[in-house]
């Protein structure tokens, strides 16, 4: 390479560079601004120019919103359901992805095929349905009835199968000749062999639980029964909008969220790599 | 240690028939290697024993119990895998716990046999590492291991050394002849290698297009293969095939090569006429005179204890000549050569097969 390619790489390089940290910079922004909002007293929150750092800072809205709220309930709603949607995702689609990719049965072709169509099918379509039929169960307003049209979650099942698809035959057999049960093969072969898939597929679904809006809010209609994200839409008063205080109850509950992810980013992005695969 | 049967079985994936009635028994204690090329039916007849393809008609008898319609690991037997197929994520202690474990054998007698199989392949420093923190050769151990534990009726083996680098491979070889003699066990060992076959095998089985060309011990199948195929197949360097015609009366034939050389038959045919005659390079000696016939020396490769000339007749013909280890024998020089007669087979265009007489036979 010649001094001068060398010199417009560099450059390329750093146009590059600079681009990726502006996109970041638009993209954190919105982000920052929330946060700092949350800690500001109301009239600074609407005068009309940009302050990147409160001239008073408070808590006062915190304060508010952790004694005046509901939140505290809200956030036991939100892990509750969040958890249980995890759970009973991951362990059905666990099953399912293993008997469609190693058992032998009749109807596993239109059962896959099945699985895939429901893939194609946007959860809003189904929302009215959903909704009739927790009604008719008398499912509104409890924990189950958020939890269960949440768990038609196709990707996991795929995911697995995927996965599952992948682990060479030899192991089954070897499996096979040591006496294992289809459960044990399940559980004490392919699951750990794939630990990876597992703990991936749980933290996506956790997050996309815990920032479900539209059901839970269709879902639940009295205040102690509200998730979080559902929740926060009710921290006004007679007398208008509380800019801060609403940013307050929107930080308070993506914290979670943002824990989750920074505990374990690797695995979170490794999650939307594997899902965003199989989208392709 | 059990006696393994099977007969008449049959085998077909889809519409193909791979395996069409097929018998073969293999003696309590005995060392059977099936032996053959890629493809040629060893792997589905060695999964058929363990239980991991169906056998579609015909009977498997292992120890005397019908066995066919048993699950896999109902069957007493125990499978060496390849590529080993140990589970990555338990220690090695685990994996061979593994298949006691599923039965709900005593825990102590789990870990007695564990530390015995780890005592007898010389692994017991290995036994809480993971399959990822050993080498080649220790996992094709651990998967011995695995199967040692399960004390089974006959343990199955599908070409395990193939992973292996050369050296190694020679090593476990030998291991594996040493642990048949210890441990006395039923072994059914498939490989596509012949020098594993002959120096393991008390009899093998040679399998073409999923068919048994012969059945024999080591030497057997050497000295007397039973068709063009087994007398083509092993051995190496493999048997010079020359085209000849035989004349002559019964008692004295006569066979022409294809350079018009004539060599003295004494095998009995039934006609004279066009037959191929099969001679190990071993018996086609560089001589002084020519004894047979002579040729062109196009490669010359010096194996230290002897060397092998490759040589062509005059009307062009290739041929594997064998000379001392130390020949002067150049690429281009003219050699000499002459037949050892009683190493002489014939094959004829119906695929039977004839043998010289020997001396000692
Ligand atoms: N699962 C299978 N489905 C279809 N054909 C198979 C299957 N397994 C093996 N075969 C066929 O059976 C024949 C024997 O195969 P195999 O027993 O694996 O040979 P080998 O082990 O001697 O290489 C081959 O022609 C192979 O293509
Ligand atoms: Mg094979």
């Amino acid at each position: 390479m010649t001094a001068d390619a060398a010199r417009r790489a560099n450059l390329v390089g750093a146009l590059i560079t600079i681009f990726t940290v502006i996109c970041a910079v638009v993209w954190c922004f919105p982000l920052y601004w929330g946060v700092i909002s949350s800690l500001k007293p109301e009239d600074e929150v609407v005068r009309p120019y940009i302050e990147l750092w409160p001239e008073t800072p408070t808590l006062r809205h915190y304060v508010f919103a952790l004694t005046e709220t509901q939140i505290g309930t809200w956030y036991i709603n939100s892990i509750v359901t969040a958890v249980g949607v995890t759970i009973l995702t991951v362990s059905s689609s666990m099953f399912a992805g293993y008997a469609i990719s190693q058992l032998r049965f009749p109807g596993r072709r239109p059962l896959w095929w099945l699985i895939l169509a429901s893939f194609m099918v946007p959860t809003q379509v189904l929302i009215i349905n959903h909704f009739v039929l927790m009604a008719n169960m008398g499912l509104l307003n409890t924990w189950a009835g958020i939890i269960l049209p949440q768990l038609i979650h196709p990707v996991a099942i795929i995911v697995y199968k995927q996965f599952f698809d992948q682990v060479p035959s030899d192991f089954r057999e070897a499996a096979v000749m040591d006496n294992a049960s289809e459960l044990a093969i399940l559980f004490k072969v392919y699951v750990p062999m794939n630990w990876g898939v597992t703990t991936a597929l749980s933290i996506v679904t956790f997050i996309w639980a815990w920032n479900a809006f539209l059901w839970p809010f269709l879902a639940v209609t009295k205040t102690e029964m509200m998730t979080i994200t559902v929740g926060i839409t009710q921290v006004w008063d007679a007398f208008g909008v509380y800019y801060a205080r609403q940013l307050t109850a929107a930080t308070l509950a993506g914290l979670p969220v943002a824990l989750v992810y920074l505990l374990f980013q690797r695995r979170v992005t490794q999650a939307i790599t594997l899902s965003a695969g199989i989208k392709g | 240690m059990a006696d393994i049967a099977l007969t008449n079985v049959s085998k077909s994936f889809g519409e193909v028939r791979v395996i069409d009635d097929l018998s073969l028994s293999v003696a309590a204690g005995e060392f059977v290697v099936f032996l053959g090329p890629s493809g040629s039916g060893k792997s589905t007849l060695l999964r058929m024993i363990a239980g991991l393809e169906t056998i579609d008609s015909g009977t498997l008898t292992i120890g005397g119990r019908q066995c066919q319609a048993l699950a896999p690991g109902q069957r007493n037997v125990a499978m060496v895998f390849q590529n080993y197929a140990l589970y990555p994520h338990m220690t090695v202690r685990d994996n061979m716990a593994f298949g006691l474990k599923n039965i709900h054998m005593a825990s102590d007698e789990i870990a007695r046999r564990v530390n015995e199989a780890a005592r007898i392949l010389e692994m017991e420093a290995l036994l809480d590492r993971r399959p990822s923190q050993l080498s080649g050769g220790q996992r094709q151990r651990v998967a011995i291991g695995r199967a040692i534990v399960k004390e089974p009726a006959a343990f199955l083996f599908d070409e395990p050394l193939s992973n292996l680098d050369a050296a190694l491979r020679v090593r476990t070889r030998v291991e594996l002849a040493e642990l048949h003699q210890r441990i006395r066990s039923t072994m059914i060992y498939v490989t596509h290698d012949q020098t594993e076959a002959m120096t393991l095998a008390d009899r093998i089985v040679v399998l073409n297009n999923c068919r048994i060309e012969q059945i024999g011990t080591p030497m057997e199948v050497y000295s007397n293969p039973a068709s063009r195929f087994v007398a083509g197949f092993i051995g190496s360097p493999a048997m010079n095939f020359l085209k000849v015609e035989l004349s002559g009366n019964d008692e004295a034939k006569l066979a022409r090569l294809g350079d018009g050389s004539k060599v003295d038959m004494n095998i009995r045919v039934p006609a004279s006429g066009s037959y191929e005659l099969g001679i190990r390079p071993e018996a086609v000696r560089v001589s002084e005179r020519a004894d047979t016939t002579s040729g062109k020396a196009t490669v010359v490769e010096h194996l230290g204890d002897r060397t092998l000339v490759y040589m062509q007749l005059a009307d062009g013909t290739p041929i594997i000549a064998q000379d001392g280890g130390r020949s002067q024998v150049s690429p281009g020089d003219v050699v000499n050569v002459s037949f050892d007669t009683s190493e002489l087979h014939l094959f004829d265009a119906d695929g039977k097969t004839y043998h010289a007489d020997r001396q000692d036979a």
